[in-house]
């Protein structure tokens, strides 16, 4: 039988049976905490109703029921609950005239929701019995569920978070977005390279979807504008030969905690105008009808694996038009339900706009109110301003998205000339404001003049909305400072800053189970909906006792993720040394190679130096590459070259490991964020519009090793310089650097020995004997004066920061008072602060509970 | 395409048989209305209450045949239901045709 390094033979019997240890720990703990949850119903009611749904919704014999299939009933028992108290919300809206917020995003992170339902619901203990008593495990049944991964990363699970929120705090708010068939890939690791495969999330269906063909809207798309005159006489372009796409919606529950509010997030999948046309089909033409099915269907098939740009891609174009033109479709057919005219459509409405994908909601409101409702233009555009919110997501010009104005023509004829009719318009303002000067037209107007020109996404999301938001302290100062200063300079009243935040019913209440029910017991206030309130841990942090059980929650969590790590890369780690953590997407900016680095030389100081780290480290990177970007694939196999290296060398025994744990998505994030010591934060400052990754491992009682850049700032403000570990940069002098080009990664190469060994060792291929020379480009990357992302000019600071962290780790009493630290003052940090001042400063919308 | 036609004093009258008016019966339609319009009827009511889909194609036909009426002769529409309606708002089609919401009224305004 195969076993590692000593390892128990886990090929016999139950794995989890090896692993007793674990839950034990955890039992322990909960035995000594007492849960504080809403009042549920018996149990025997939960059971009929999976009993039910088994057998009438999915023909299954409750005796011979499989894992899935329990899974399913329960679920669709928990959305019958959520069903009722959704349609009660609805009903309490309409009623009380409610102002309605919509979050257009083309990206929901949403991960797995059985659990999160059943917490938010208070129905979480009640149904762990229930299936107790019914002889199964709902955490085995949790982990049949597929996780939803309709997002790449930050953006798509920052509105996943908002939503959550926003239920909580009872705001009428809503998500829009796409249902897509195929989620973000998943993630193998072949031979050290990542492999990308489809994600068919919905391969079993999900419970969690209400479809509503009855709702379903028909969306226009490609044609011609015909240039006629109406009756009287008046220019009439007439939008003609579009090709016709139906949007279909289909509605996931969200669910507020203590589940008084039940929102919705409507995804719309796209569907054929013929779904099977037998007209085609009896002259024969049978494949002709279910070719133009498929091609309407490609719509909604597949996310986009890529948070940068996909400008020249028609089929994304069309998914962003697509997703908007349902949602403003829906969303003033509601506004229309209670109201004749739209004299106070913006009092009722406000859409916020996550990032530019949704942008060309504005032209298409414009077009709708113009062209389906004959308001005045004037009339038309200050509704749309005053309803349209935007949020920046970033500084990288790569991301910023323009679309060539021959492919706007193209496939969206009409909202073409309205954004050329917006632009003429806004350049008139610019002009007006400053006389006389040519270049700002140039460099503020929506069309960018060149080859090809190009629609300028940003500034047409600007240049209609009436507010302009980026995500953290920092970033908001430099969207205004240096991304957008002409902007800022026209309408300084738009812009401000709304720093991330992050939802502490996923994040701490679901995810770290062991540290939710020891906050329990020793809070008196609530922490759940309010976790401000977890300063009431700063008198125990030097507790022994709490310090204590605080450890053994963390130790518990460390074994739960060693488990994972052997099961996934069948490599041993020892839940004893320090876990330092790089869990996010793989992106030059992000600097996993900073990070790896360090790890390259501290080998290199154990094994020719003969100086071993002070304590055992393991070193855990997650994180997916877009697949077109070969530099980040790249770093994913040297990280793994690295690992092998390290893994395999006798020399180096248990004073180093290296793992780099395959497909990270939000599910494996719940068990990955709550067993890191260290939460490592190192991007190039002023290139990480916030992090919202820093927020949940902090939470956790992880103590971050970090750059001044995004929210980093912001979580040293709160936990204090001495409980955070920051070198490196600042934003200013990375800017100052790139404007006076004095960057010579050479000569810190030459001048630094201990940096030439760890670039000699990568180029040389001591990671990659079979291919010396693979990873050559690294090097060269790393010694060019144009590596935007400077890492040399951090790898000093940081090597002495993890010495520090190190040290410091040394000391358990130390590293545990400050864990804990950080978890009672991450109150800024949650996502119900975030929408709170959403609410009351950009959309001006109250709770309707 | 399947029509009904009729004739009141000056007013031409055609009501779709058809529930959907697409590609696959827009050619057809337009060629016929050309027939009846080269026939001497350049008043017409278009009445499209049964008809409960219309696209693009569907829309151009009825365009062409509103020029080849041209400026001595009219064509309006009558009975849209909503979504049939709601596709002439779209192209701005509504605001080059008159519609009413019977055949009745359509038929009055074009006599007076």
């Amino acid at each position: 039988m195969y076993t590692h390094r000593g390892y128990p033979d886990f090929s016999k019997g139950r794995l989890h049976s090896r692993y007793d240890f674990i839950s034990i720990t955890l039992a322990e703990v909960w035995m000594n905490t007492k849960a504080v949850m809403p009042q549920s119903p018996p149990p025997t009611r939960h059971a009929g109703a999976i009993i039910r749904h088994l057998k009438y919704s999915l023909g299954a014999s409750p005796k011979k029921a499989l894992p899935q299939s329990l899974y399913q009933a329960t679920a669709l028992a928990v959305r019958n609950h959520l069903i009722d108290k959704m349609m009660e919300t609805e009903d309490r809206y309409t009623q009380r005239k409610a102002k309605r917020v919509y979050y257009l995003s083309l990206e929901f992170l949403m991960g797995r929701s059985l659990g999160n339902n059943l917490h938010n619901l208070g129905l979480f203990d009640a149904f762990s019995e229930t299936l107790t008593d019914m002889g199964a495990d709902l955490e085995e049944l949790r982990e049949q569920e597929h996780d939803a991964a309709l997002g790449n990363g930050g953006l798509g699970r920052l509105a996943a978070c908002f939503l959550d929120s926003m239920a909580t705090l009872g705001l009428p708010g809503y998500g829009y977005g796409i249902n897509y068939e195929f989620g973000l890939f998943k993630q193998e690791i072949d031979n050290g390279y990542q492999k990308e495969k489809p994600d068919n999330w919905l391969v079993d269906g999900t419970p969690w979807l209400i479809h509503h063909p009855e709702a379903a809207c028909i969306i226009p798309v490609y044609g011609h504008i015909q240039h006629a005159e109406d009756r009287d006489g008046h220019y009439n372009p007439m939008w003609m030969d579009w090709k016709t796409l139906i949007g279909v919606p289909h509605d996931m529950p969200i669910a507020g905690y203590g589940g008084k509010t039940v929102n919705t997030l409507r995804l719309y999948a796209a569907r054929s105008s013929d779904d099977f046309d037998m007209d085609i089909f009896n002259t024969g033409d049978y494949l002709k009808a279910v070719e133009q099915k498929m091609t309407s269907e490609t719509v909604s098939k597949v996310l986009y694996p890529s948070d940068a740009m996909e400008s020249g891609r028609e089929l994304r174009l069309i998914q962003e038009y697509f997703f908007v033109a349902c949602a403003i479709r829906d969303i003033v057919a509601r506004y229309k339900r209670s109201h004749t005219n739209f004299d106070a459509f913006a009092d009722q409405v406000a859409i916020q706009l996550n990032d530019t994908h949704p942008a060309l909601a504005v032209a298409e409101l414009m077009r709708l109110l113009v062209d389906e409702h004959a308001l005045e233009w004037d009339q038309a555009w200050q509704t749309t301003c005053a309803t349209f919110a935007y949020t920046n997501h970033t500084l990288l010009p790569e991301a910023l998205e323009k679309w060539p104005v021959s492919l706007m023509e193209h496939v969206l004829p009409r909202h073409m000339q309205i954004i050329f009719e917006i632009n003429h318009r806004f350049l008139a303002d610019v002009q007006s404001r400053w006389p006389g000067d040519t270049q700002r037209p140039a460099t503020m107007s929506i069309i960018e003049e060149g080859h090809p020109k190009q629609v300028r996404m940003a500034h047409l999301a600007i240049v209609g909305s009436h507010s302009v938001n980026g995500v953290a302290a920092l970033h908001s100062e430099l969207v205004k400072k240096d991304l957008l200063p002409d902007f800022f300079a026209l309408y300084p009243d738009r812009f401000s800053n709304k720093t991330n935040g992050v939802t502490p019913r996923r994040w701490l209440l679901k995810a770290n189970p062991g540290l939710a029910k020891l906050i329990d017991s020793q809070l008196k206030r609530p922490w759940v909906t309010d976790i401000t309130n977890l300063t009431d841990l700063v008198p125990l942090s030097r507790n022994p006792d709490f310090q204590k059980t605080f450890k053994a929650i963390k130790q518990a969590n460390k074994k739960r993720l060693s488990k994972i790590i052997w099961d996934t890369t069948r490599i041993v780690v020892s839940p004893d040394s320090l876990f330092t953590i790089h869990a996010k997407r793989i992106h030059e900016y992000k600097r996993q190679l900073l990070c790896l680095l360090h790890i390259i030389h501290q080998y290199l100081a154990l094994v020719e130096d003969g100086i071993p780290p002070k304590i055992p480290r393991t070193y855990i990177f997650a994180g997916k590459a877009a697949p077109g970007y070969d530099a980040a694939k790249r770093i994913i196999k040297l990280i793994n070259s690295v690992g092998d290296t390290i893994n395999n060398d006798p020399r180096v025994g248990n004073h180093i490991k290296v793992v780099f744990i395959p497909d990270y998505r939000v599910s494996l994030a719940e068990k990955i964020i709550p067993a890191a010591d260290l939460s490592v934060q190192i991007s190039t400052a002023g290139k990480e519009a916030s992090g919202t990754g820093n927020m949940k491992f902090a939470l956790n009682g992880a103590l971050t090793i970090g750059t001044l850049d995004g929210a980093n700032i912001e979580i040293m403000e709160e936990v204090g310089q001495e409980n955070i570990f920051i070198f490196g940069l600042t934003a200013e002098e990375v800017h100052e650097i790139n404007v006076s080009r004095t960057y010579r990664p050479w000569e810190i190469a030459e001048n630094t020995p201990t940096i030439r060994r760890l670039l000699d060792a990568i180029g040389s291929g001591r990671f990659s004997p079979d291919d010396p020379s693979r990873f050559i480009p690294v090097c060269e990357t790393l010694l060019s004066e144009y590596d935007p992302y400077l890492h040399l000019a951090d790898l000093r600071g940081y090597i002495a920061a993890q010495e520090k962290a190190e040290a410091c780790y040394a000391d358990p009493v130390r590293w545990t008072e400050k864990a804990i630290l950080n978890v009672a003052h991450m109150g800024k940090f949650s996502s119900d602060r975030t929408i709170r001042e959403y609410a009351e400063e950009i959309w001006h919308a109250a709770p309707c509970l | 395409m399947r029509l009904e036609t009729k004739k009141e004093g000056g007013v031409f009258i055609i009501r779709s048989l058809e529930s959907r008016m697409d590609a696959k019966v827009a050619v057809d339609f337009r060629a016929e209305i050309a027939r009846h319009i080269d026939d001497g009827n350049k008043h017409i009511v278009f009445n499209v209450g049964g008809i409960n889909f219309i696209d693009s194609s569907g829309l151009g036909a009825i365009v062409s045949c509103l020029k080849h009426v041209g400026r001595e002769g009219e064509l309006v529409i009558a009975e849209a239901d909503e979504t049939v309606l709601s596709m002439f708002k779209l192209t701005r089609m509504d605001r080059v045709f008159r519609i009413y919401e019977t055949e009745r009224e359509a038929i009055q305004a074009m006599s007076t």
